[in-house]
């Protein structure tokens, strides 16, 4: 039976496991989202906080992602279901790209347009939501893809430690050694990237500042 | 609360700006009265910028006081002062998300003024500044950088502020728009009468626009003279401004109001 | 505006994605990655596909029992055969102790009341670790348990699997129990690899399990463990409680199954498959077919 054939008789369990994968990658990206863009925020407008909160956020990029599942596996509540520690370890390695772009949106918004905000009276908050965050928005949304697409990718290997999603068929396909298991889910996995960076990169032209 | 005649509307009581180990403004004393054009002349580096700044509190002030309206706005509410007084600057700063009727609309709109007597302002400022009808829908990006910064006037007079300062308005134009713009610009005030605090370097626009110049070197004030004591000053640094600015100073001066 | 609203629409698209999905038509078993858990899923998989109306999934090969047992209580699979030693250390993290009856019932409460997971009832045989040894050196050495072989085992090489050497239940309490000391550190490979390695020599002890299909084929002698190191490795069914609830029916198959498959039953099911080379599928339907189970 060739791959094609494959995947249709098999279509229940790739729709499933492609929701789960979703699933990591969107809880993921929303928490890092809800976490990195305040923060961002922060140090854009607080700068000497700038250096350790983007340093820190590296730090976790450079840990092996294996590596990283492996250390918070012992940590209580965390550690007792796969996929919550997975969605923290997805978090984590998302918060650089966000923050990152975050602040270099809003710094990257023309001096002027803020000074002269600022001396017609608008409060920081209306400058923040109504002048600055519109105009970073494209920015911040390319940090936004870049952290989806890292988590199509490390998601697949969050399957090794139990979490479900599409590299679980990668792993599975590798026990049995059958290509046609491993492809399920290594082609979708693929093409969920390229989705997610396609999507969202149109989306960041289209609320391109003019 | 309004200025009376005798009350200036801003005034600086012994203003000094240190900032980074570097003193930009020492002893700074000056009164700026109710519908005069009073002009901040100086080079680089002299605080013109900076005391307009302190105007609106965009900067404090390390000693000292400045006073808007008799009361010092150190205690003032930092929104209020700043929706009271219009800016202009160099670069402009439209934002470029906003068409040219929400840019103009702004302060009007976080007032909370209603929609169609925003939108009537907005027409008569258009026209005000001479800026086509049609411009209301366009965004910056699609406008020349005279136009900008006409609409940057009509933003900053929106609210209709007592209070106008503009920090080199037209100093990024070409000669023949930023002639174009004095000359408009002394019509609104001989139509508005608004109290205006105009930071430059160039002499001519200094003359022409000018009912009184504040000469300022290094922090400090030299000496404020209107445009005609200004042109036959004995004091050197006026002087020498006179000298490095040569012809055609006469006609500007006269072209000036009072 | 139109900002706003597209991302509230990227929003809505991630927190709709996070739901989790519901297989509430399907029942989805799951196994380890060894032949012998692989058949018992599907054995347990063409028992409901025959007697109920129910779909099954089969989601088998699961890289082991951390990986079986996360995706049982996410949810993502409803069934998978353990095994109660198993169950107990590795899950549980208790020590062994207690006989057949006594680990069963323990292990039934504890994931009753921790996880909200039911286990069946045992399938009749006992998998437990099998130290084996070529046959002719069983008969040349006269050596028959695990404390006898302790006086060979510096001459001897071992292999035992990943999970062996890594559990507590495994190598590091096994070297203990007997005073074993090898020549060199195990050599550590597949499973499935092991019996093969005994008889081609690159090995001289090899962990297995009671149920290896290869140990008859290949005449190989299982070491008796006189000092009842290893605990009892009964097969159970482990099921989500609410899988039940919501299809009561399974429950009736698994009691079917119950005490239904005998050590030596295993053996030949594992042998046809790891020997033989015969398709799983063909060899459960054969073997539903020859107890009477199903049609």
């Amino acid at each position: 039976m060739n791959l094609f054939r494959f995947m249709l008789r098999n279509h229940d369990q790739v729709l499933e496991l492609t929701l789960e994968h979703l699933r990591l990658v969107g809880f993921s990206t929303l928490l890092a989202m809800l976490i990195g863009i305040p923060l961002g925020i922060g140090i854009a407008h607080w700068p000497r906080f700038n250096k350790p909160v983007l340093a820190s956020a590296n730090i976790i990029q450079t840990i092996p992602s294996l590596a990283l599942f492996g250390f918070l596996l012992p940590v209580p509540w965390l550690g007792a279901r796969a996929d919550r520690l997975a969605i923290l370890a997805l978090t984590l390695y998302a918060l650089l790209p966000i923050i990152r772009n975050t602040y270099t949106g809003l710094r990257g918004v023309d001096a002027a347009v803020v000074e002269a905000g600022r001396g017609m009276g608008l409060t920081e908050s209306q400058l923040l939501f109504q002048v600055e965050l519109p105009l970073a928005v494209s920015v911040i949304l390319s940090g936004v893809r870049v952290a989806i697409v890292i988590s199509v990718g490390l998601a697949t290997i969050a399957a090794a430690i139990g979490a479900g999603g599409l590299g679980e068929f990668i792993f599975r396909g590798l026990a049995m050694v059958d290509d046609r298991v491993i492809l399920a889910g290594a082609i979708p996995a693929a093409l969920l990237a390229l989705l997610a960076d396609f999507g969202v990169g149109w989306l960041e032209r289209r609320l391109q500042p003019r | 609360m309004q200025a009376t005649a005798a009350t200036p509307v801003i005034e600086f009581r012994d203003v000094s700006y240190r900032v980074a180990g570097t003193q930009v403004l020492s002893g700074f004393n000056l009164q700026v009265h109710s519908g005069e054009t009073l002009v901040l002349l100086g080079r680089s580096g002299s605080g013109k910028t900076t005391s307009l700044k302190l105007v609106n509190r965009l900067l404090t002030p390390t000693c000292g006081d400045i006073l808007v309206r008799g009361m010092s706005n150190k205690d003032a509410d930092l929104i209020r002062l700043r929706r009271g007084i219009g800016y202009v600057i160099q670069d402009v700063g439209l934002f470029p998300h906003f068409t040219i009727e929400r840019n103009i609309g702004l302060v009007p709109k976080i007032e909370g003024w209603p929609e169609d007597r925003i939108r009537a302002r907005v027409q008569e400022l258009m026209q005000m500044v001479g800026l086509a009808p049609e411009t209301a829908t366009r965004y910056p990006r699609q406008l020349s950088g005279g136009q900008r910064q006409r609409v940057g006037v009509a933003r900053a007079l929106a609210a209709d502020p007592e209070i106008l300062l503009m920090d080199e308005p037209f100093g990024a134009l070409d000669p023949l728009t930023r002639d174009e713009l004095q000359r408009e610009f002394l019509l609104l005030q001989r139509r508005l009468h608004k109290t205006v605090v105009f930071v430059t370097h160039d002499l001519h626009e200094a003359l022409r626009l000018g009912s009184r110049i504040a000469l300022m070197e290094a922090g400090r004030l030299v000496t404020v003279l209107s445009p005609g004591e200004f042109l036959r000053s004995a004091d050197p640094l006026a002087a020498a401004y006179v000298r490095a600015f040569g012809k055609g100073l006469e006609s500007a001066a006269n072209r000036g109001t009072s | 505006m139109k900002r706003c609203s597209t991302f509230v629409v990227v929003a809505a698209a991630l927190v709709l994605s996070s739901c989790s999905p519901s297989h509430t038509d399907r029942i989805v078993i799951g196994s380890k990655n060894f032949t012998e858990s692989f058949l018992l899923g599907e054995i347990v998989a063409q028992m409901i596909e025959s007697r109920t109306q129910l779909k099954v999934d089969r989601r088998f090969y699961l890289a082991g029992t951390y990986i079986c047992q996360q995706a049982i209580l996410a949810g993502r699979i409803d069934i998978y055969p353990e095994y109660t030693g198993t169950a107990l250390t590795a899950i549980l993290k208790q020590k062994v102790g207690g006989d057949k009856q006594e680990v069963y019932q323990r292990v039934k409460s504890e994931y009753r009341n921790r996880f909200g997971l039911t286990l069946g009832q045992p399938l009749g045989f006992n998998d437990t670790f099998a130290m084996e040894i070529r046959g002719e050196d069983a008969r040349r050495l006269n050596v028959k348990t695990l404390s006898e072989a302790a006086a060979f085992a510096p001459k001897w090489r071992a292999g035992f699997g990943y999970e062996f050497m890594e559990r507590p239940d495994g190598y590091r309490g096994l070297v203990a129990t007997y005073g074993l000391h090898f020549a060199e550190p195990p050599r550590i490979m597949d499973l499935g690899l092991l019996a093969r390695a005994l008889k081609d020599h690159q090995i001289d002890l090899a962990g297995g399990n009671t149920t290896d299909g290869l140990i008859p084929a290949l005449g190989l002698f299982v070491l008796e463990d006189d000092r009842h190191y290893f605990p009892p490795y009964e097969a159970v069914p482990v099921i989500r409680q609410q899988t039940l609830e919501q299809h009561p029916e399974v429950a009736q198959v698994l009691g079917a199954l119950a005490g239904k498959i005998s050590d030596a039953e295993m053996q030949g099911l594992n042998y046809a498959v790891d020997g033989q080379h015969r398709d799983a599928e063909e060899v459960t339907r054969e073997f539903l077919r020859g107890k009477g189970l199903v049609q």
